[in-house]
């Protein structure tokens, strides 16, 4: 932009200042001395020794640490789709003409404002194995409870359900914004062609709703990867580890059993995997789009 | 609507303004009694019976006052380390003895000797004291023992026609199977599953049944596993039984479930820790025994831990608040038949021969018992193995995996975690 | 007549879905209406058989509920203006102010939306403590404001505005600063809102950090102090699900209040995404 006296370069300095002494103290600084960290080992209380790149070598050889990022994995492809699937429908019901629209928006969105220690605690009690509601339910039914958060094929599950209910209504909104910016004329010029509900969904909604579906799927992604709170809360990784996901591990590697430049180093190999993720979504899905 | 935001965001910050600056006056004043802060870990029943002692302690003097802060139990090790780091822990703290390897190495934690008086070690129990004492110098004062006992509910051992709590493996066996026929209630309740805790249980079990054998967890320096054998494998496989061809333990109960359950009589069997006793004795129409570990693998032992008090060193350590916090130890220790009414069993001769303690039910009985626990292995390690171990039994005993496979795995990863350290 | 029954149809299927929807919130509460041994039961009702405050009774007198939503509430409201004051105007200089590095400082900041929180934890706890400021609300704050969020927001708003409104205000003599506060700040007013709604539920429900910076109970966020629960009173669910009322109480009001602001405002990071 020009500007009289051009004084972009003492502006963009001086307006990028504030943040940036903030962004470097306690962001940059914490992350370079983190990785420092991450080449020793260190208890937090004795004296840090030196180990080079052996925390690194330990990791590729360590089966919790591929569990766990396994688990990770899970949770994000069990996650995932359903929230972007959901989160549109949703939309699709808080666009439409039903005079109850806006109590189903307000309704849908309302669990993500909720904190995750009680949307954990609240499902943990919900799906409580002896006197939760869902198996005094089935009790009455005349069926056995279920184990939903002490089996290993329900656990994962479990903890997913939970997460749907809490931020499939933040997808919601981004869709419903999405669908609210597709012109009336489409549609209306397609209802005079004869086409029903269904088809106009998928041959006008679905598509235009691409650059909205790769936002979601982009924010999803980084979020279900660094799924951490529901899990401790829910079932602390249980049972026999088999929820145990990667910022758990590190959680524990670092603040229980206090092998800080372990835990350090398994961070960073998070960040580089989010990171990569996160930047091959953009090139591939992003390209395409122009 | 912007105005409206801006108005409660001013709003808000100006109530937060005020009442920052009124909080720190609260602290002043240097007339009154020492200020004590101290970090505590017991919860659930425990908790209760903590609370009151500490309010007991605040009342029987007016030199002294003790502020207690009670952090959960998954979440305490981690505050604890931090701020020991950090160098802001409280006066006093809390700590397993199992866990004092991970401390006193770092120096973090205050030698005792000069502050404490030989009369008052002297009416300690030497074991426990002992399991306090590194490199020759004491570094905490244990405030309680407590194995892992046997509960048994009553009504379902009479219906059942049980007349004798059973000793041996069989018995044991014979009386869950005899429950389970005759009233369909379960034969035992050992929680094999991770919920709000993991399976400790079984882990502690686990541990009892290799000792009880003459076995042990770790070789003796402490270098490797030491359970790949016959004592493991019988361990192993006694508990996989119970749930598995017998039957008479559910399967995937955690432990939650498993007190609950034991609490309104869903089974006859219930193992946990002796701190336990008060919080099941509160609990109305349940009539239960409760007995030391039987002997079920040959010999009487059983796991054990012990709360311990400990002082952190300070940057700048005030002598007046070190006096003061041995002062509020001693008159915990001195006084611990109120802790036993949780179910502790004290560490001082003279409570332990006193009335009030011996007017409890079964704690005379515990006292007995605690000749026969097992010390934990001291290594930093073990913390790490404990947990670890009890994932790795959870996942034996709820798949029922073949035990020589299972105790090779856990073998391998306690190896592994032993090198790390 | 047909469209009628149909139309009838939808609309039970709706209140059916609001309902499920809505329900484990509704539990929440009834929940911690009940005695314990109501709770923890094989004889199952419903509805509580003599519905009681006891466990509310008990939050207020046995806890500092009350301190933690305070410190909640001064976090989250620092938080909120600190955001924006440190936001906006690196936000304004990214999206229109051509100086050199300003993609690769762009590109920075926004990796930094992707760091992990775990990987910053000791480093800061280290750091927080050679301050000397381990254990305080400020602990809890600041970290906060170091993430880029909010940037990332209001870029794409002001991006969207208009070269030429802002070169009319040059041409009138006015410096940067003040067309950034005078026309920028005004337009982007949407966006701002967003993004310090977003900042406040942040703050508020953030977990990991404050359980580690904060020690003393006193000091707790309600987030952190409802975690508590659990353990100080055992595994008591009627009780632990009065303590999730009471914490969620604040937010619900917030939200009902700004409803219509928080879910545009969200909304708005969607669009030309």
């Amino acid at each position: 932009m020009a500007i009289p006296g051009n004084k972009d370069i003492r502006d963009g300095i001086l307006f990028s200042l504030p943040f940036m002494i903030v962004f470097a103290l306690f962001m940059i600084y914490p992350l370079i001395f983190g990785l420092y960290i991450s080449f020793f080992k260190w208890d937090i209380l004795g004296t840090p020794s030196f180990l080079g790149l052996q925390n690194y070598a330990d990791l590729l050889a360590d089966e919790k640490f591929w569990s766990s990022l396994w688990h990770t994995v899970q949770f994000v492809l069990m996650t995932t789709p359903v929230l972007l699937v959901l989160g549109f429908l949703m939309a699709l019901l808080v666009t439409s003409k039903s005079p109850l629209r806006g109590i189903m928006e307000t309704c849908f969105f309302v669990p993500y404002i909720f904190s995750m220690t009680v949307v954990a605690t609240l499902w943990a009690w919900i799906m409580q194995k002896d006197f939760g509601i869902i198996n005094q339910v089935l009790n009455i039914l005349g069926r056995d409870g279920v184990s939903w958060l002490t089996s290993e094929k329900n656990a994962m599950w479990s903890i997913s359900v939970a997460t749907y209910w809490w931020t499939a209504g933040f997808n919601m909104v981004l869709f419903t914004a999405g669908i609210k910016q597709i012109s009336k004329e489409i549609y209306e010029s397609a209802t005079v062609d004869g086409a029903g509900m269904l088809q106009q969904v998928i041959h006008i909604t679905i598509p235009l709703l691409k650059p909205t579906t790769i936002l979601c799927l982009i924010l999803q992604i980084i979020a279900s990867f660094n799924v951490f709170g529901q899990v401790y809360v829910m079932t602390g990784g249980g049972p026999a580890g088999s929820t145990r996901v990667l910022v758990q591990y590190i959680y524990e590697t670092g603040f229980n059993y206090f092998r800080m430049g372990y835990s350090a180093a398994m961070s960073y190999v998070l960040f580089v995997i989010i990171m990569a993720v996160s930047v091959l979504q953009y090139v591939f899905l992003g390209r395409r789009e122009d | 609507m912007r105005k409206r935001l801006i108005a409660i965001i001013a709003l808000v910050v100006a109530g937060a303004m005020l009442f920052a600056s009124a909080a720190p006056e609260k602290s002043a004043g240097k007339e009154g009694p020492i200020e004590l802060k101290f970090w505590s870990l017991f919860t659930g029943g425990d908790g209760e019976f903590f609370n009151a002692m500490i309010d007991e302690f605040n009342a029987s003097q007016d030199e002294i006052h003790m502020t207690n802060d009670m952090v959960r139990f998954d979440d305490y090790y981690t505050r604890l380390t931090t701020a020991l780091a950090a160098g802001t822990a409280p006066d006093v703290i809390v700590l397993h003895q199992a866990r004092l390897i991970n401390y006193v190495p770092s120096g973090v934690l205050l030698p005792l000797d000069d502050y404490v008086s030989e009369e008052m070690l002297s009416d300690f129990q030497t074991a426990p004291l002992e399991a306090c004492r590194m490199d020759g110098n004491l570094y905490a004062i244990p405030f309680d023992v407590h194995p892992i006992v046997m509960y048994s509910n009553k009504a379902l051992l009479d219906a059942a026609g049980v007349t004798e709590i059973p000793e041996t493996a069989e018995e044991f066996l014979a009386a869950a199977k005899a429950v389970k026929e005759a009233t369909g209630e379960w034969g035992s309740l050992i929680d094999n599953t991770t919920g709000t805790y993991k399976a400790y249980t079984l882990t502690r079990l686990f541990v009892s049944l290799v000792n009880q054998q003459g076995g042990s967890m770790l070789t003796e320096d402490l270098s490797a596993a030491a359970f790949n054998n016959e004592y493991g494998y019988n361990a192993l496989v006694g508990l996989q039984m119970l749930v598995n061809e017998a039957g008479v333990n559910p399967n995937e109960l955690d432990y939650d479930a498993a007190m609950n359950m034991f609490k309104l009589g869903e089974g006859a069997f219930y193992f946990n820790g002796v701190w336990a006793t008060g919080t099941l004795e509160q609990t109305d129409g349940l009539e239960f025994v409760a007995s030391p570990l039987p002997p079920f693998m040959g010999k009487s032992a059983a796991w054990t831990d012990s709360h311990t008090f400990a002082i952190p060193v300070q940057k700048n350590q005030d002598p007046v608040k070190v006096e003061a916090a041995i002062k509020f130890i001693d008159w915990m220790t001195e006084n611990a038949h109120l802790w036993a009414k949780a179910g502790n069993i004290p560490t001082r001769t003279s409570v332990l021969e006193g009335e009030e303690f011996n007017a409890l039910p079964y704690r005379a009985d515990y006292a007995a018992a605690v000749s026969s626990v097992i010390a934990n292995p001291p290594t930093a390690a073990w913390g790490e193995i404990y947990e670890t171990l009890s994932d790795l039994l959870e996942s034996a005993v709820t798949h029922n995996e073949d035990p020589q496979t299972a105790l090779d795995g856990m073998e391998a990863t306690v190896n592994e975690i032993i090198s790390h350290y | 007549m047909r469209n009628m029954k149909r139309e009838v149809i939808f609309r039970i299927l709706e209140v059916l879905i609001i309902a499920i929807w809505i329900f484990p919130l509704a539990w929440m509460v009834i929940t911690s209406l009940k005695f314990e041994n109501e709770v923890v039961t094989r004889s199952f009702t419903f509805l509580p058989q003599n519905p009681t405050l006891h466990n509310y009774q008990e939050a207020f007198g046995s806890t500092y509920i009350l301190q933690w939503l305070l410190n909640s509430l001064i976090i989250s409201a620092v938080t909120m203006a600190g955001t924006f004051v440190l936001d906006a105007p690196i936000a304004y200089a990214f999206a229109k102010i051509r100086f050199p590095g300003r993609n690769i400082l762009f590109w920075i900041v926004m990796a930094g939306m992707m760091v992990p929180f775990q990987v910053l934890i000791v480093p800061l706890y280290l750091q927080f403590n050679s301050y000397g400021i381990i254990n305080t609300l400020t602990a809890a704050i600041l970290p906060r404001l170091a993430m880029p969020i909010g940037i990332f927001i209001l870029r794409q708003f002001y991006e969207g505005i208009p070269d030429a409104l802002e070169e009319a205000a040059f041409i009138d003599g006015a410096g940067r600063l003040r067309t950034f506060v005078q026309i920028i700040m005004p337009l982007g007013k949407a966006a701002a809102t967003t993004v310090i709604i977003l900042a406040f539920i942040n703050a508020w429900n953030d977990f990991l950090w404050p359980l580690i910076a904060i020690s003393d109970s006193v000091n707790y966020t309600i987030t952190v102090g409802i975690a508590n629960f659990q353990g100080t009173h055992g595994t008591e669910y009627a009780m632990i699900m009065a303590g999730a009322v009471i914490a969620s109480l604040p937010e619900l009001v917030f939200f009902l209040i700004f409803r219509r602001k928080i879910i545009d405002g969200i909304a708005m990071t969607g669009i030309k995404g």
